[in-house]
């Protein structure tokens, strides 16, 4: 979004370059742009209470006053767009009091309350009032609205409100949601949620973020402190991939609210902090602050004794901790010590904390989350690209201007609501085609120019039957077909078997409406590929990343400009995660552990020679640990217990190990079975960088001081190695930093350089071989029902107010939703003859889980035959439910999906 | 001066005697010291005294709790922390106020700053302690304050005119929406 200026002329040939005088001053311009655009790309500011330029100018204010040669009347210049010629005044008398008129007009209605307005410091009216010099206002009127307190996140208060129309604009023309409205009530017009409800969306705030005056003012800060009160500190935010910066305001050592850099200030100046994006952040982002000073917060270290954990000072847990750890590795050696660490965590804790254990622990036995599905991707396409380092091939802004977009197992809407913005405003603005492959109407697919609303599980079924169509009607592209003519060969012997007519078998989509997407994707100029969990995580998730290759290959979205392959991140740093070593088979900057010379790079530069050891990962640490033969094992921020169904047995796998160590803000149901639980600080205490699913490292910076005496993991780890005899010694954050910036040349590049791909090494070795082992179709494979009698598919996935288990900490989020109901189908829910609040008992093949008993939500986008249920929470333990399995070849825990049975509940 | 006059004036201790009169003339005239703490002087109505909060004539408390003092003072010894009346979502009141008397330099921008005349300064002077923290004045403590020096503080704010004796200081000081300040309609 950000400047309408140069690329939105190229991509949409706007117009031709005009020349036009502004205050005496000859100006170039870019025909049909709002003239309001231009002046404030000069630096002029004209106040403009209803004008943003993410969206369609509306012109209610009557504030952006010029002065136009010619016309009679001052003309609104975020309305009228400039004209070859145009000689605009700005400054002139008559217009300052054509403004003044206009403003008075607006005070007229207008509380001054002040005083107690939570924008009171922040208020466009204000400071306009003030520039203005405005004392005494003629026929005040009073609305006497009472203020509308039903939402749970949001106040209306009517009175303030200058029915600007900002909040309505944003909503509707940015985040396609459409849930506000101007309604007449008592002869005022005021603003209010769709059939005057109780306002229920996806809660974003940006309505509250644009609104010029304090009309909307956010419930977990109303009335709490002024502006002016609050430090301000721009940082990272912790929940997904997006990288989204936030600004957090803190008082005492205490989070008040959460900012964006989207504000009706961000309409001035050249607009470079919001050009990527349109500067917003999502409900997580804003109302998911709480969990900072939460009371949950671990203060002290924990330790077992007598069976209990109690609170112990840190010198003694950390005394008991390095001894241990010493007589173990005395003992067993390193290989009975394992570690496992969450993509939560900073890169320089990730980096310290693998150091940490193949290093000072003699181990490679050092695993991290991407195991639960990210690792698909990047194995996958570290062997297709032939690169190290594994990102998305395009940014935010290209996939704005993508002409074809293809989202295939994400619900983007729900899982990167910011990154979301920019597939809509493709669809909006640019008029892009967007293809959803998605079993669930979700709101991106109802927004799509097409949806395949494929059957569960038919993802890989459908990539195939795409590239078997763009091959079969010769629409694959010429580029591909004169460089890689061996490698379409063998797609088209592979793929030999595959015919539209069973692809529209499997799938359930109709051909023609195939064909139809298949053209679309194979005849666009800058195609984008959008992928996630719905891929990695599921079954084949490995293959699927492959298949999806195939498919980018044929339509040629290697070749193009603009064009690529993108898998986005459900955590916050899970490229980050990888990119430091915190999987077994990697080593920082994505180097093999596995291989002889790059461990040897690390040797030298660690000077601590690195033993040829395998690499085990989590599953295989899990089996270990059942077998006695891990003594010892560190998890940082992880909850396997919480996260993993309870066929893995990691409770089981715990209780054996002798010393269980948890480092976490909270005391998770990993940490209840610890022997020492040692209290770590969340993303707000400390400093460091997340590295965003678009390859950007973003700063985390120390918003508040640290609560109790948590300590941020990298000096828990520095500390450790200290008392244990290897110094890791590093005074802060930063000096990691320098590290990390020395063993990976070009990590923390402001402007990283495009993913290279090359895709020869991998269609010229083997890949003849591969390829049609992918594509032989298995009967029943593709099928995610499994044995009779349990016809339904249950599903666990993200829902759009939380993250993980780490949000249902943050009170804020927990208000907005904490249903942990299974969500139906109508279809489903009425042949069960079921109604909302009615309960459900679920069963499945899984071993032990027997029947668990779950309340129910009649969810309309659930095509029938598919249950979800959202997997933040885990009373009742749902997750038990489904039988984990592991990945081939990339060893990845799939347990998002399974075959349940379901019965309606005794209540 | 001629030396002989001046032998003469040293002789004689002129200059004591001088010195003496002025002793005698006031040990029978008006006293210009106050026996202080047993006699105490009359201050004037614009005295900055110890600050107190004050209350409307119906016991509800002034405070909006909008923070402008806390913005205007120089020493930053004020702290306010503000919340939403319950069940009254369009008033805002201080749920917690306090000013660090250790800190305060009496300059009475505060009190300039308060748009609806909450704090005042009063013609409390005795507050020494010998705990420093007493002098850490709490929403409690300021608006016994206030109700105790109530007459000071009306007395100052009027000498300052920023109130006026005989009206409301709603009408006079700041035109508040009605709602704002009991959450109904007119």
């Amino acid at each position: 979004m950000g400047t309408r200026d140069a690329k939105t002329a190229r991509l949409m040939s706007a117009g031709a370059e005009i020349e036009l005088t502004i205050n005496g001053e000859k100006v170039k311009a870019t025909e049909g742009r709002s003239l309001y655009d231009v002046l404030s790309g000069m630096g002029v500011i004209i106040p403009a209470m209803c004008y943003h330029y993410t969206f369609t100018p509306f012109g209610s204010c009557g504030m952006c006053l010029v002065e136009v040669e010619g016309k009679k009347a001052p003309v609104r210049s975020c309305t009228a767009s400039v004209q070859a010629g145009m000689v605009v005044r700005t400054e002139t008398p008559e217009m300052k009091e054509a403004q003044k008129k206009a403003l008075i007009k607006h005070l007229s209605t207008h509380p001054l309350d002040c005083p107690v307005c939570d924008a009171d410091g922040h208020c466009e009216l204000q400071d306009f009032t003030f520039q203005f010099g405005i004392g005494e206002v003629p026929n005040v009127k009073q609305k006497g609205i009472p203020e509308d307190t039903r939402s749970t996140v949001l106040d209306f208060n009517m009175n303030r409100c200058i029915v600007c129309g900002q909040c309505i604009n944003v909503c509707k023309e940015v985040q396609l949601i459409d849930a506000l409205t101007f309604l007449k009530k008592d002869g005022f017009t005021i603003v209010t949620a769709k059939e005057d409800k109780p306002l229920a969306c996806e809660f974003c705030g940006d309505c509250l973020a644009v609104c010029p005056v304090g009309a909307i003012t956010n419930k977990f800060s109303k009335y709490l402190y002024k502006p002016w009160q609050m430090k301000k500190t721009q940082t990272t935010c912790p929940y997904c991939g997006d990288g989204c910066q936030l600004q957090v305001e803190t008082k005492d050592n205490r989070i008040v609210r959460v900012t964006s850099k989207l504000t009706w200030k961000s309409k001035w100046g050249d607009r470079a902090e919001t050009a990527k994006g349109h500067g917003g952040i999502c409900g997580r982002g804003r109302f998911g602050f709480q969990m900072v000073n939460s009371p949950n917060r671990l203060k002290l270290p924990l330790m077992r004794k007598d069976g209990r954990l109690v609170e112990t000072p840190w010198l003694d847990a950390q005394d008991f901790v390095a001894e241990r750890l010493t007589k173990i590795k005395m003992d067993h050696g390193g290989q009975a010590i394992a570690g496992l660490i969450s993509a939560r965590c900073t890169n320089e804790d990730i980096y310290l904390f693998q150091k940490f254990m193949r290093i000072g622990m003699g181990t490679n036995q050092v695993d991290g989350t991407a195991r639960y599905g990210h690792l698909n991707v990047v194995a996958a396409l570290r062997k297709a690209f032939g690169t190290d380092r594994i990102r998305m091939m395009n940014n935010a802004e290209q996939v704005t201007h993508a002409d074809a977009i293809f989202i295939i197992g994400s619900d983007i809407t729900e899982t990167h609501p910011v990154f979301n913005v920019r597939v809509k405003e493709a669809l909006r603005k640019y008029k892009a085609k967007v293809i959803v492959a998605d079993p669930i109407t979700t709101h991106i697919a109802r927004l799509a120019t097409h949806h395949l609303a494929i059957k569960t599980g038919s993802e890989s079924r459908l990539i195939q039957g795409l590239v078997k169509i763009i091959l079969d009607r010769g629409l694959c592209d010429e580029t591909v077909l004169q460089k890689y003519p061996n490698a379409v060969e063998v797609l088209k012997q592979a793929a030999a078997g595959i015919t539209i007519e069973t692809t529209a078998e499997a799938t359930g989509i109709p051909a023609e409406r195939l064909a139809e997407a298949a053209e679309v994707l194979a005849k666009s100029e800058r195609g984008v590929v959008l992928f996630e969990d719905g891929i990695t995580k599921r079954k084949d998730g490995y293959q699927n990343v492959l298949n999806l290759v195939d498919l980018a290959l044929v339509c040629g979205l290697f070749e193009k400009d603009g064009a690529g392959l993108n898998a986005l991140c459900e955590e916050n740093n899970e490229l980050g995660l990888v990119d430091m070593g915190g999987a077994s088979e990697f080593l920082p900057g994505g180097l093999e552990y596995q291989n002889a010379a790059a461990r040897g790079k690390f040797s030298k530069e660690w000077r601590e020679e690195m033993p040829d050891l395998p690499s085990v990962d989590l599953p295989q640490i899990l089996d270990r640990a059942r077998k006695g033969e891990i003594k010892a094992l560190y998890i940082v921020g992880e909850n396997p217990v919480g996260t993993l169904p309870a066929s893995m047995g990691a409770a089981e796998a715990l209780s054996k190990i002798e010393l269980v160590i948890v480092q976490d803000p909270f005391l998770t149901e990993t940490g209840r079975l610890a022997h020492v639980v040692l209290p770590a600080t969340t993303y707000a205490e400390k400093e460091g960088s997340f590295t965003s699913m678009e390859g950007k490292v973003n700063p985390v910076r120390m918003v508040i001081e640290p609560i109790g005496e948590s300590k941020p993991d990298w000096e828990i780890f520095s500390e450790l190695a200290w008392r244990m005899g290897f110094p890791l010694e590093y005074g802060s954050a930063k000096e990691i930093h320098r590290e990390i910036a020395k063993t990976i040349p070009g990590y923390f590049t402001t402007k990283p350089e495009p993913l290279t791909v090359e895709l020869s090494g991998y269609l010229n070795n083997g890949y003849a071989k591969e390829a049609p082992s992918r594509y032989a179709v298995k009967p029943g494979h593709d099928q995610a029902t499994g044995p009779a009698g349990y016809p339904f598919t249950l599903v666990l996935g993200q829902i759009l107010y939380h993250s993980g288990k780490y949000s249902t900490q943050a009170e804020g989020l927990m208000k907005i939703y904490d249903k942990a109901l299974l969500q139906i189908g109508p279809a489903d829910a009425e042949r069960l003859q079921l109604a909302a609040g009615d309960t459900v008992v679920l069963t499945s093949p899984a071993d032990g889980v027997g029947a668990i008993e779950v309340g129910i939500e009649i969810q309309p986008a659930l095509p029938a035959g598919l249950v979800f249920f959202p997997e933040h929470f885990n009373t009742p333990p749902v997750k038990d439910l489904i039988a984990a399995e592991l990945d081939p070849v990339t060893r990845v825990i799939y347990h998002k999906r399974g075959p349940v049975a379901i019965m309606k509940g005794a209540s | 001066m001629k030396p002989g006059r001046n032998l003469i004036q040293k002789i004689l201790m002129l200059e004591i005697v001088r010195a003496m009169w002025v002793v005698f003339r006031h040990m029978f005239g008006k006293g210009i010291t106050f026996q202080y703490p047993h006699v105490k002087r009359t201050l004037p109505d614009g005295h900055r005294g110890a600050l107190g909060l004050l209350k409307y004539d119906d016991g509800v408390e002034r405070c909006v709790g909008c923070d402008l003092c806390e913005a205007a003072c120089p020493s930053h010894c004020i702290k306010v922390v503000s919340e939403q009346v319950p069940d009254k979502p369009l008033v805002r009141y201080a749920s917690e106020f306090y000013i660090d008397m250790t800190k305060c330099v009496f300059c009475g921008f505060c009190v300039e700053a308060c748009p609806v005349n909450a704090l005042g300064m009063t013609k409390l002077y005795e507050y020494s302690t010998e705990n420093k923290r007493d002098l850490y004045f709490d929403k409690k403590k300021l608006y016994e304050v206030g109700e105790t020096y109530f007459a000071d503080a009306k007395a100052y704010l009027v000498a300052h005119r920023q109130e006026q004796a005989d009206e409301t200081a709603i009408q006079y000081r700041y035109k508040f929406p009605f709602t704002v300040l009991t959450g109904k309609k007119e």
